[in-house]
């Protein structure tokens, strides 16, 4: 479904963020990434939809490889994953269900994102969605108005809106309290399970890893340092992850 | 335990002697420059003050003049050779000139601004635009119209394209700063499900700026009204401005004046009663 392959890159020039990270996401899985802060994390999942481009690899996302692909094509491929973001990224003064709706428009014509022409069917599909986030009586609150997990939860809509077969996801719950966590998380594992949809995250919380993932990637100074099932994901396997890399590794690894 | 020779200490601070610096207000270079002007300025005035006095001048009597003026504006304000139909007309005349002007003006510099955001323009236009906006903005409106009436005539048509012209100049630039604070963020999301640019633009950037718009664009609508006045009376375009220079330099009227300075007093509460609702409904709403 989405294997990364080799994948390097550099924000800068002489300091690597990633060094040949290489893994593979099943369909209706639960993978997550786990790793100190710094690790790469952030930079894996946005090199999968290009937000950022890489400097070396291959990201094979249903056999097309996603650096090859010219603008047009990847705006494509673009509408079909979705992707939910540690601060939501709402448009804060449109209501929740123009926020679910933006999702439907990475494949409609210019005319009809500039003047919100939606169908009849994609408004009815967008409050359904927003009924199965538990948020349909908030379909005509402006999102500034809503609480951080409803927010997630609009968000997830909106990725939902896409038709994904991938949802990525960057620290999802990090501004969230306890309760939304467990609601927001919940509805993740449910979309793997039910839906087919792969979801990958990003997580800091390594006992949620444990409660929800599938398959765990553990990310140390921009390697992959662990990649097994959930059940292998022992204390000392995540001494492991976070263990800080000393500067003479460092240097090892820049020269490798 | 650490040889006496060994130890470090902290160097103490030795007493400061005497500075031969130059104090500070003298190396300012801004500062001297501000004085001298000053100074000089200060030199001219009294010289050329009392050469313009003129030899029939009387102190005593031209205040009591000015007072008696200022008592026949304000506290018998009527009408004489305007009726209040021309009068509201007037003020009708000059409303529309300000509305027009700032309608057409907030159309154009709506897209100049759009051309000229840092969120979605190369550096170059960026520059380009808003360093001639600046120069447009640097003249002021009353110039901007004298000047188009060389080519129009002075006139209404004059005032329309003059006052637009400047005001094209000064939203341009609030427009585009009210863009440069959209986020990123909301940008790179919408880019990220596959969005083309007049979407983002439709879908992220007009919402957050649409309360920072209208607020803008309300207050040009004010300072387009008062140009539109004094308009009226410089450039012959018309307007209640007009009317009020026909009275107090044609007909030496006060008591109209008064009438029509307490009309066009009443309007700028009006608009400034419907700023102030216009804003508090937008921070409300934050
Ligand atoms: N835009 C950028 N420009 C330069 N360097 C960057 C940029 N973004 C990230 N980096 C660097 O790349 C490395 C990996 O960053 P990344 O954001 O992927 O880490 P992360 O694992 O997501 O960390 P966190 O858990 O704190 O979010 C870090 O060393 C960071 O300093
Ligand atoms: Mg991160």
């Amino acid at each position: 479904m989405l294997t990364v392959k080799h994948l390097a890159k550099s924000y800068n020039g002489t300091k690597k963020s990633l060094t040949d990270v290489s893994f593979s996401v099943s369909p209706g899985e639960v993978t997550v990434i786990i790793g100190p802060s710094g690790a790469g994390k952030t930079t894996i999942l946005r090199s999968i939809n290009q937000l950022i481009r890489d400097d070396d690899g291959e990201i094979l996302f249903d056999d097309v490889d996603m650096r090859q692909l010219n603008r047009r094509q990847l705006r494509d491929a673009r509408s079909h994953i979705g992707m939910i973001f540690q601060n939501y990224n709402l448009i804060e003064p449109l209501t929740a269900l123009e926020n679910v709706l933006h999702g439907c428009l990475g494949t409609k014509s210019n005319l009809a994102g500039m003047f919100s022409l939606y169908r009849n069917s994609e408004k009815t599909e967008a409050l359904q969605l927003l009924q199965k986030v538990g948020l349909g009586d908030f379909a005509y609150q402006q999102c500034r108005n809503l609480s951080g997990g409803q927010k997630q939860r609009v968000g997830i809509a909106r990725a939902l809106m896409q038709h994904p077969k991938i949802i990525l996801c960057d620290e999802p719950i990090a501004s969230l309290d306890p309760k939304s966590t467990t609601v927001v998380m919940d509805l993740l594992r449910d979309l793997a399970t039910n839906d087919g949809i792969s979801v990958l995250i990003n997580l800091h919380q390594v006992d949620i890893a444990r409660t929800y993932a599938d398959h765990v990637i553990g990310i140390n100074n921009g390697q992959v340092v662990f990649d097994d099932r959930t059940a292998a994901l022992t204390d000392t396997a995540v001494t492991d992850i976070y263990r800080k890399t000393t500067s003479s590794e460092r240097s090892l690894v820049y020269e490798g | 335990m650490i040889k006496p020779e060994n130890q470090v200490s902290l160097p103490t601070q030795l007493p400061a002697g005497p500075r031969f610096t130059i104090p500070l207000r003298f190396r300012d270079r801004r500062r001297v420059t501000m004085l001298i002007t000053l100074l000089i300025l200060g030199y001219v005035t009294l010289i050329t003050l009392p050469t313009m006095i003129p030899d029939h001048f009387k102190l005593v009597e031209a205040i009591t003049g000015f007072t008696e003026n200022i008592k026949i504006m304000f506290l018998q304000p009527h009408l004489s050779n305007t009726s209040w139909l021309s009068l509201l007309g007037g003020l009708g005349q000059s409303i529309l000139l300000a509305f027009l002007t700032t309608l057409i003006g907030s159309v154009l510099a709506f897209f100049l601004a759009l051309a000229s955001t840092r969120r979605f323009a190369p550096t170059a236009l960026v520059l380009g635009i808003q360093s001639f906006m600046a120069v447009i903005r640097a003249i002021p409106t009353v110039l901007w119209v004298l000047i188009y009436s060389v080519v129009f005539g002075l006139g209404a048509n004059a005032a329309v394209i003059g006052i637009t012209f400047h005001s094209v100049a000064y939203l341009t630039k609030v427009y585009a700063d009210s863009m440069d604070e959209l986020s990123p963020e909301a940008i790179e999301t919408l880019q990220a499900m596959g969005l083309k640019r007049p979407a983002i633009i439709c879908q992220a950037l007009i919402p957050y700026l649409k309360p920072s718009y209208l607020s803008w664009t309300f207050i040009r609508f004010e300072i387009n009204f008062a140009d539109a006045v004094a308009i009226g009376a410089a450039a012959g375009a018309g307007g209640i401005g007009y009317q009020l220079f026909m009275s107090s330099s044609f007909y030496f009227d006060f008591h109209e004046v008064g009438v029509m300075v307490y009309l066009i007093l009443a309007f700028a509460v009006v608009l400034e009663i419907i700023s102030y609702r216009l804003r508090s409904s937008n921070t409300a709403q934050h």
